[in-house]
């Protein structure tokens, strides 16, 4: 996939912001089967959550006239949910400084060598804006159910640290 | 007419009857169908059935009970408090049918439409009179739809009761009358004691009559628009000039059950004689990958 996204789009090298992820605030999530072209803040606390009811096979509610059926998913142990964003603002002067004007933490500085040095328009940084454990999953008209795409999504990191670790040499 | 389980949770349906009067079960009784609130864009639909012993019809009639349309508001409240004090030989049942339950059927995977969904309920209310023991030998309905099929429908599921279908029953039979007003009364009480599920801002509750020509509901709709959640439960999704608002004023959505197929391949129908680069000869990630719906994020 490598060689598509080189050609379909600018590449850009991602930093995260680790001191973001202790600062973020749990977060309640739901994850619709629809896709909203848009992406604003919404009043779900106003519309959304006072809607859902307890019914006989797991929750309801409805979306635009439609029914959704949902259920609680958790996120697997040994894995942190995080609500990530790209910082808007391309990277700011005190990223181009060095470590006297640094106004972040110990932990902010890439602790692996000397950093490369940073490239307008090449580098970009995200941070979390919440954290969460759970999340409520819901499907058109049915519960999701064990078949969930994002259930199976969610075995990824188990399977890939699996599949990455070192082998035994014998 | 106590409506406090429709109050406590209304987007659902919700059952009302009268008690079943006496004379009902021992004697043969005609039943009248209608329903209120069928063609506005707001608020719930009720469907309504009345009955009463064949000897007793002429008290019925002595009522003067009309078409619920063509009495104000306060007729219709003083006839049905007659009613209920001739509760010895009247008998009526309804069912409330929230905008949110007309507007997730009409929208389902399966689409449900309107007039089944009315005649459904109409046919489960003649069910619940029978299962009560009313002994009922005459069904007269106000038609939804072609009257001749839906005559059949119901003289089907009801071999032993003669069934009778007729567009404006409702001024023709006293008994569908009754009903008519039960459902109109029903359906006024639900409207005005309306509880919102949703916490609104600036609400105002001047919707007008709630049909969607009426120009007082056409403005409360539009500024009672939410970009992303689009209308209150009050508004029923599925009428046309709720759709037409939300395809202006709010957020596109594309639900996962929408064959976006046709979308992917439209317009590039060039792709089969251009050489157009990497797009050619994508690599598609494993079955694993799709399976789950991952992607390596390029961007976030």
């Amino acid at each position: 996939m490598e060689s598509r996204d080189e050609t379909m789009m600018e590449k850009h090298r991602v930093h995260l912001r680790p001191i973001t992820l202790r600062d973020a605030a749990p977060a309640t999530l739901h994850l619709l089967p629809c896709e909203v072209l848009a992406s604003r803040p919404a009043p779900v606390g106003r519309f959304f959550t006072p809607a859902i009811r307890q019914g006989p096979d797991g929750l309801e509610v409805s979306f635009r006239g439609r029914s959704l059926r949902g259920e609680e998913v958790a996120v697997p142990p040994g894995l942190v949910g995080y609500v990530m964003v790209t910082e808007e603002k391309l990277i700011g002067k005190q990223d181009f400084l060095g470590d006297s004007e640094n106004n972040y933490q110990e932990e902010e500085r890439e602790p692996v060598a000397a950093p490369e040095p940073l490239e307008r328009d090449f580098d970009r940084f995200i941070g979390a804006t919440a954290t969460f454990s759970r999340f409520t999953l819901w499907g058109l008209e049915t519960i999701p159910g064990p078949d969930a795409k994002v259930r199976g999504a969610l075995t990824w990191p188990s399977l890939a640290a699996v599949i990455h670790a070192q082998v035994p040499e014998d | 007419m106590d409506f406090s389980e429709l109050e406590n949770d209304n987007t659902g349906r919700c059952r009302l009857n009268s008690p079943v009067p006496l004379v009902c079960l021992k004697e043969a009784c005609v039943l009248g169908v209608d329903e209120a609130g069928r063609g506005p864009v707001l608020g719930p639909m009720v469907y309504a059935i009345c009955y009463c012993p064949l000897s007793h019809l002429a008290d019925l009639e002595a009522l003067k009970v009309a078409d619920s349309k063509t009495l104000s508001e306060s007729e219709r409240n003083r006839l049905f408090a007659k009613m209920e004090e001739d509760r010895d030989f009247v008998g009526w049942a309804l069912d409330v049918l929230s905008p949110n339950l007309i507007s997730t059927s009409m929208l389902g995977r399966v689409k449900y439409n309107l007039n089944s969904l009315s005649h459904d309920t109409a046919t489960a209310l003649i069910q619940y009179a029978l299962d009560q023991g009313v002994k009922v030998s005459q069904v007269f309905v106000d038609t939804v739809g072609m009257p001749e099929t839906y005559q059949k429908r119901l003289q089907q599921c009801f071999p032993g009761i003669k069934v009778t279908v007729k567009a404006k029953a409702d001024s023709l039979y006293s008994v569908v009358s009754a009903a008519s007003i039960c459902a109109k009364v029903a359906r006024d009480q639900a409207v005005r004691n309306w509880r919102f599920v949703e916490r609104l801002q600036d609400f105002d509750a001047d919707y007008g009559s709630g049909y969607p020509n009426d120009p007082k509901t056409k403005a409360w709709l539009k500024k009672h628009v939410e970009p992303v959640f689009g209308f209150p439960q009050f508004v029923r999704f599925s009428w046309r000039t709720a759709m037409a608002i939300l395809e202006k004023e709010a957020e596109d959505v594309v639900w996962e059950d929408l064959t976006v197929g046709d979308q992917e391949s439209a317009g590039r129908i060039t792709s089969y004689f251009l050489n157009e680069g990497p797009r050619t000869h994508l690599r598609v990630p494993h079955r694993y990958f799709v399976e789950r719906g991952l992607e390596s994020a390029t961007t976030l």
